[in-house]
């Protein structure tokens, strides 16, 4: 078994092949078109020729002698009675009739400019030119060579060359043979070539018109049997037959000496077999196609895009020891976790050697079998395979097992099945980062489905409406350690994109943790443990008493997961940005505090813990590593899982009852606001209507309509958010970051309002109208699209039409824009890939050519930047400092009068720029998964 | 053919026919007779004298020709000089950075800018000492040097994902205002593509133009400035009534409209004679019904309605006043008091060589045109600026130094250069990472006719060849000595 990479591939080069070497490769000279006998025998100097490699199993190549697998299949050879030209070829073989004589075979240019052509190619060898410069070179070479109209050599007048696409040739309207144009290529001296672009050493011009062709092995273009017993042949061998066909008929005809028009005819027939045999999708000509009516799929097919060899099989590989399935919550696992189905575990294995150490745990395992029963409804694992010494692979089933198992000897490999602790990747598609594919531990569970912690879904992007997602277990100790300490989700906490957290609390965790401190509430000692039960922590905090009962505060409760140093102040999500703010007096109990580890006053919502904001998890990732953030995070799981049990959590149709004064202050806005709109399009059809700046008067009517309705959707939606209070579920969510929005509540409570597509008032469907129900040119708000209702109260049909025109769009926009932007990444990684930082600090590709000569300009990583700041200088500071109260205060006053200015300067230029455009409500948020 | 055009090319800079003569025998263009020295043209049996002459004549020729290019391009105006004044927009460096940066030299520590300016500012006015200070700056520096990237990380990759991930939670819908309700500018996720692509033309250009601080809070000169640049054709100021009995073009100036674009009817008539299908039959003359207007006709001087119909069409689209480009412009009041002008289209050249225009801070959104403008480094961080703009605008965070690594690399080599086939990939040293991206056939023929080499150095290649690529851990040996055990070391 080989071990490490001990070899490396130093470079390839790339060049052609020439028809001597075809010839001299070749395990046989293909000459017949018929692939087997009768009898089903592969036909000598036939396309399955026995020389060409073996695909059956058991038979041995009759080239090298080996058996299936392990003979690489050897190529043939089939000689053109004429020759052709090879399609991928002809710019090539265009650009260089036309820039060289076509009697001495020069290149068209005088000494001096062919010594300038080669200054030039030396100059950008100094420079170090790309594969485009070169190339560009060459054409600008080959472009003024053919510019000469008289050979400067022999003074011969040159033709004027034309290529009638894909493959013919002209000079001055009369068709040049591919005959000629070999006999002209032939005569270009190797020394005229370099400056076209051609090493005469890779590649010598006459060799791009084709006398022989090179017959595939077999093993490239397997047949396969079909189960009535048929031969279903590949696509390559059909293209062949076909040419070996044209070919022979050709042969025969010219030698029988047949009308000069009939072998031209073969001679076009055969150069187009050949052309399809390369590329069947070159333009100009029919594609090849199949009995069936489908298109051939020859060689450059299976080369190009997305599913051919290079991206599909070159680039990315189907790996063995994977698995897929559905994926689901389990709040109980830590967040390196990951829940492996029994059933998946005993199929993924891990190679384990034997030695001395660990050989009788080894030989128990391999006692139990393949598939051991549970003991006490626990796992146990088993083995699938061992690997003597001498590479054979055994298969362990109950029968064996006990055998196997007493001749383990050291140096063997026992394929064991997944246990606990073993680390695997875990992955989601699409992968558009690195955190897509993490490094989990294994816990192996019961039923079928993956689990992970809830704090892992946002860097995978992932729900549990259906969605699935991949494992891989790794095969090497290498592999593993690398995993361990690059992969691992603990590591990836802190995201490189913007050096926040990707990994933090969602739903149910922030509306736990809401619930536990929002206006520090009080639970008793029953409580308290249940909500603690699953949290570690050394002794209970100080009761608070109350009339002689003991009670614990949620601030406490959340205090014992905190660090026992831990300091930070900020604003809670719920916090309204009040122009002067009370700090600790908080009415809506949103400043924050946390001193010594002790939460003093403020809720703990998404701007605390969240994925993406949360502030406390920011700084202990930061602050007290990976270990004590993940350690945090599976704490503040249980904790809010706990509290969130204890206090109960439901939401429901009814959380949107608004009362029935509400309702009618909403109608009254609603029909308030349709009054207005009417007006607009009254004044606006007696033509008074006042024009804006920039804008016609259409546009006018549009943007003030729109201004209008906007405005009273809005007002509907603060009528309806006044009367759902922070005692409301909906709101407590929407509030505290954990899901929804009040936009989202208004519109079930208030009103839809205007429905968009395009940005712009409904206006399509019909003549002048969207909908037979409307007049023609209604301009008013109902007949354009505004949705009075409220999810809750109902839609009426037309804006139930009207909303759906509205999600269509949303549903086409996600549609469009995940093509567009993963095209985007694509050429984004093929740009970046290669870039990477040197010792030096220098940002490199692997040219060595500088990129950057600090990285991002300080060369400070993005994902351990302090939101993109090299360092934390208050931090800094207050550590330094710690001991000098006064000095601190002075910068802490210094600091905070900073930023007063600063916030006065953003908000004064929010009103300044304040949105002048409603929001519209493309599409309802569904479509999920 | 070809040498027949460059005798008469040669002839048209006015060098003698016979010297023209001797010259063609050989040379071919007259590049390359430009491009030789005299001691080449001498060797001809020229004299000196006419080497000389003509080497000056086709290298002025060539001048000319060099200017005819850039006139076409600026052709409202001659180019005005305008005067060079080093801009430096870093904040000046106080007293309190001088020392922080003395004492980091005497302690040989390292900090960024960035960190010694917000101490600085921090530490001003207190009075900490001198120890503290430096207990400080240490405690910086060695958080500094925690924070630092790893040798051999994959920054490429790390800001590819960085900018391509969030692309999914763009928008693709394309309009939205820029701070002007009338300007509608191209966001989210195409704008982004745009950048990345470094087409030429973006979709929507536009442009923020500053005026001078002297001038800056008066709207009218403002307004004057805008009104400059903003392009008027003739049709926007004035009702134009063809009479077909007279054969003639009437047009009616909007005398409000003139005034508020600063343009007198004199003016009209002097931009339409300069049209060369109008020249000479433009006339100013007092409108008969009313006296007190003005009226500009434009008669053909031949009775043909063909004539005519290309008079109405030449009247209509003569531009009036304004840049080639502004299709619109706009006034914005800042919060601090200054006026902004916004303009749809862009023409930074001919905007920058406006008087009383901030060229400090005036700017478009075209990256190409800053480039052509201002240069690469200019380009580099317009790049930055308009991504991070865009990303930002969308609510989303993406560190900026992976937007810098991309805007580094597409300005590498002194252009900006696409980040796709025909930019950034389609230059890689890698034939298997080029035929690996796209057009896979092309690259791979290629390759072979030139014999190219494939040094594997790359990630796509080596991933191809299915070897560790030369990242990460894959750039890095590990060697590990066992260290001998007592026993074996005393044997």
């Amino acid at each position: 078994m080989m071990r490490g990479v001990s070899k490396r591939i130093g470079s390839i080069k790339f060049s052609s092949l020439s028809p001597d070497e075809i010839r001299k490769m070749s395990a046989t000279k293909v000459i017949t078109a018929d692939t087997y006998d009768d009898d089903g025998f592969p036909i000598d100097m036939g396309l399955m020729d026995p020389h060409l490699g073996v695909i059956e199993p058991g038979l041995r190549c009759k080239t090298c002698g080996n058996k299936v697998d392990e003979c690489p299949g050897h190529f043939g050879h089939i000689d053109l009675a004429m020759p052709v030209i090879h399609v991928g070829l002809v710019k090539e073989i265009k650009k260089l009739l036309q820039s060289t004589c076509k009697t001495c075979g020069h290149l068209l240019m005088t000494k001096e400019e062919a010594l300038r052509k080669a200054q030039e190619w030396a100059d950008m060898d100094d420079l170090g030119g790309d594969a485009i410069d070169y190339r560009l070179l060459a054409k600008g070479t080959a472009k003024d060579a053919s510019k000469n109209t008289t050979c400067p050599y022999c003074g011969q007048e040159q033709g004027k060359i034309t290529l009638d696409k894909p493959t013919t040739f002209r000079e001055d309207g009369h068709k040049l043979t591919p005959k000629e144009v070999r006999e002209r290529l032939e005569r270009i001296p190797d020394e005229d070539l370099p400056p076209l672009g051609i090493d005469p050493n890779s590649c010598r011009p006459e060799w791009m018109v084709l006398t022989a062709l090179a017959v595939p092995p077999v093993t490239v273009r397997p047949s396969i049997t079909l189960e009535s017993g048929d031969r279903s042949e590949d696509d390559l061998t059909h293209k062949l037959v076909d040419v070996l066909r044209i070919n022979q008929r050709l042969r025969e005809n010219r030698d029988a000496g047949a009308p000069q028009l009939i072998v031209e005819d073969l001679w076009e027939l055969l150069q187009y077999h050949v052309t399809t045999y390369f590329d069947n999708q070159t333009s100009g000509i029919p594609p090849a196609r199949h009995r069936s009516g489908r298109p051939l799929k020859t060689l450059v097919q299976r080369l190009k895009g997305k599913e051919g060899r290079f991206r599909s099989n070159l680039s990315g590989k189907r790996v063995n020891f994977s698995a897929r399935t559905v994926i689901s919550p389990d709040p109980s696992l830590s967040i390196n976790e990951v829940g492996v189905p029994e059933e998946a575990a005993r199929e993924l294995t891990v190679p384990v050697h034997v030695t001395k150490a660990n050989i009788e745990f080894l030989r128990a395992m391999v006692k139990g079998g393949s598939n051991p029963p549970n003991v006490d409804g626990r796992y146990v694992p088993g083995v699938n395979y061992v690997i003597r010494t001498d590479g054979r692979r055994m298969k362990v089933t109950d029968r064996n097992a006990e055998s196997i198992a007493e001749g383990l000897e050291v140096g063997y490999i026992v394929e064991r099945h997944l246990m606990d602790k073993d680390v695997v990747l875990f992955n989601r598609q699409p992968s558009l980062h690195r955190m897509s594919m993490m490094a989990h531990t294994v816990r192996v569970m019961p039923w079928k489905t993956f689990r992970f912690n809830l704090c892992v879904c946002p860097p995978y992007n992932a729900d549990f409406d259906g969605d699935e997602m991949n494992l891989h277990v790794l095969q090497s100790d290498e592999a593993r350690a690398e995993a361990m300490i690059l992969m691992r989700v603990q590591e990836h906490i802190l995201s490189p994109r913007f050096g926040g957290p990707v990994i933090g609390a969602i739903h149910d965790h922030i509306t736990g943790t809401f619930l536990l401190t929002h206006q520090d509430p009080k639970f008793d000692k029953q409580e308290t443990l249940s909500i603690l039960s699953k949290v570690k922590y050394d002794t209970l905090p100080e009761p608070v008493v109350v009339d002689g009962r003991e009670y614990w505060t949620g601030h406490q409760l959340f205090s014992t997961i905190l660090p026992e140093d831990f300091h930070i102040t900020f604003k809670a999500s719920i916090c309204r940005n009040c122009p002067s703010c009370k700090k600790e007096d908080c009415d809506l109990d949103a400043y924050v505090k946390i001193r010594k580890g002790k939460l003093l006053t403020g809720t703990i919502d998404e701007k605390a813990i969240g994925s993406f904001k949360g502030k406390i998890l920011d700084k202990i990732t930061r602050d007290y590593g990976a270990d004590a953030s993940r350690e945090f995070l599976d704490d503040v799981t249980r904790l809010a899982i706990g509290a969130i049990m204890v206090r109960g959590f439901t939401t429901g149709i009814d959380d949107e009852d608004i009362p029935e004064e509400a309702t009618r202050q909403i109608n009254e806005v609603l029909s308030d606001a349709i009054r207005k709109v009417s007006e607009f399009v009254q004044a606006y059809r007696e033509g008074i209507l006042e024009q804006l700046p920039g804008r016609s008067l259409d546009e006018t009517l549009e943007v003030e309509v729109m201004k209008v309705l906007g405005r009273a959707r809005d007002e509907a939606g603060q009528i309806a958010g006044r009367h759902l209070g922070m005692e409301n579920s909906a709101v407590i969510m929407a509030r505290s970051g954990a899901r929804g929005s009040m936009l989202n509540l208004s519109q079930m409570a208030g009103c839809i309002g205007q429905q968009a597509v395009r940005g712009e008032r409904l206006s399509r469907g019909y003549w002048n109208r969207t909908l037979p129900h409307f007049k023609k040119g209604d301009l008013g708000a109902e007949a354009k699209g505004f949705v009075q209702n409220s999810y809750k109260s109902g839609l009426t049909p037309t804006e139930f039409f009207f909303h759906s025109m509205g999600g269509r769009e949303g549903l086409v926009d996600t549609a469009v824009r995940t093509s567009r932007s993963g095209y985007m990444q694509r050429r984004l990684i093929s740009a970046l890939e290669d870039l990477k930082l040197k010792q030096d600090g220098t940002v490199r590709n692997t040219a060595d050519i500088i990129v950057q000569l600090k990285y991002g300009e300080d060369g400070v990583d993005p994902s351990r930047s302090v939101q993109g700041d090299a360092v934390d200088v208050d931090d800094i500071l207050s550590e330094v400092l710690g001991d000098d109260a006064e000095a601190l205060a002075r910068i802490e006053e210094k600091k905070l009068a900073g930023y007063a200015t600063i916030e006065k300067d953003l908000m004064e230029t929010m009103e300044e720029e304040e949105v002048e455009e409603p929001e519209y409500d493309t599409g309802g948020g569904g479509g999920e998964d | 053919m070809a040498r027949k055009d460059t005798f008469n090319a040669l002839q048209k800079r006015g060098v003698e026919a016979a010297v023209a003569d001797k010259l063609l025998q050989k040379f071919t263009s007259i590049a390359d007779i430009a491009s030789a020295s005299a001691a080449d043209l001498v060797s001809l049996g020229l004299t000196e004298e006419q080497a000389a002459d003509t080497l000056a004549k086709l290298g002025k020729s060539k001048k000319d020709s060099g200017k005819k290019a850039a006139k076409k391009e600026a052709p409202a105006e001659p180019a005005k000089r305008i005067e060079f004044h080093r801009v430096v927009k870093a904040k000046p460096v106080t007293e309190m950075e001088i020392r922080l940066n003395g004492m980091l030299d005497e302690l040989g520590l390292e900090l960024p800018r960035r960190v010694v300016v917000t101490l600085g500012e921090r530490l001003e006015g207190t009075d900490i000492s001198e120890a503290k200070i430096k207990e400080i700056l240490k405690k910086a520096a060695e958080k500094y040097e925690l924070h630092k990237m790893d040798a051999n990380e994959s920054a490429g990759i790390l800001a590819a994902q960085s900018i391509g991930e969030p692309g999914t939670q763009m928008t693709m819908r394309t309009f939205h205002y820029a701070g002007v309700a009338e300007i509608n500018v191209t966001l989210g996720l195409p704008r982004l593509i745009e950048i990345v692509d470094a087409r030429r033309v973006p979709s929507t250009p536009m442009m923020t133009v500053y005026i001078q601080p002297e001038y800056r809070e008066n709207v009218d000169e403002v307004r004057r400035v805008a009104s400059r640049i903003e392009k008027t054709t003739l049709l926007d100021i004035a009702d134009i009534e063809t009479d077909i009995v007279n054969m003639k073009v009437i047009v009616h100036p909007d005398m409000s409209k003139l005034e508020q674009k600063g343009i007198t009817p004199e003016q009209i008539v002097e931009k339409l004679n300069k049209d060369r299908r109008l020249r000479g039959q433009v006339a100013l003359v007092t409108d008969e019904d009313d006296p007190s207007r003005k009226q500009v006709v434009v008669s053909s001087d031949e009775p043909s309605f063909k004539k005519l119909q290309g008079i109405v069409q030449a009247t209509r689209d003569s531009v009036i006043q304004g840049l080639d480009g502004i299709e619109r412009a706009i006034l914005r009041k800042q919060p601090n008091g200054e006026y902004v002008i916004y303009t749809a289209g862009s023409n930074l050249r001919e905007v920058l060589a406006e008087d009383k225009v901030d060229r400090t801070r005036t700017t478009t959104n075209s990256i190409q045109e800053i480039y052509d403008v201002l240069g690469v480094e200019a380009a580099r961080n317009s790049i930055i600026n308009e991504a991070s703009r865009t990303l930002e605008e969308q609510g989303l965070t993406v560190d900026i130094r992976h937007i810098m690594l991309v805007a580094d690399l597409m300005t590498n080599d002194g252009d900006v250069k696409a980040i796709g086939r025909h930019g950034i990939s389609g230059r890689k040293s890698s034939v298997l990472a080029r035929a690996a991206f796209e057009i896979t056939a092309t690259h791979l023929l290629h390759a072979a006719l030139t014999g190219e080499t494939d040094d594997l150095d790359g990630v796509a290649e080596n991933i191809i060849v299915g070897q560790p690529v030369t990242l990460g851990t894959g750039a890095v040996n590990l060697v590990y000595e066992p260290k001998k055990r007592p026993k074996e070391a005393s044997q």
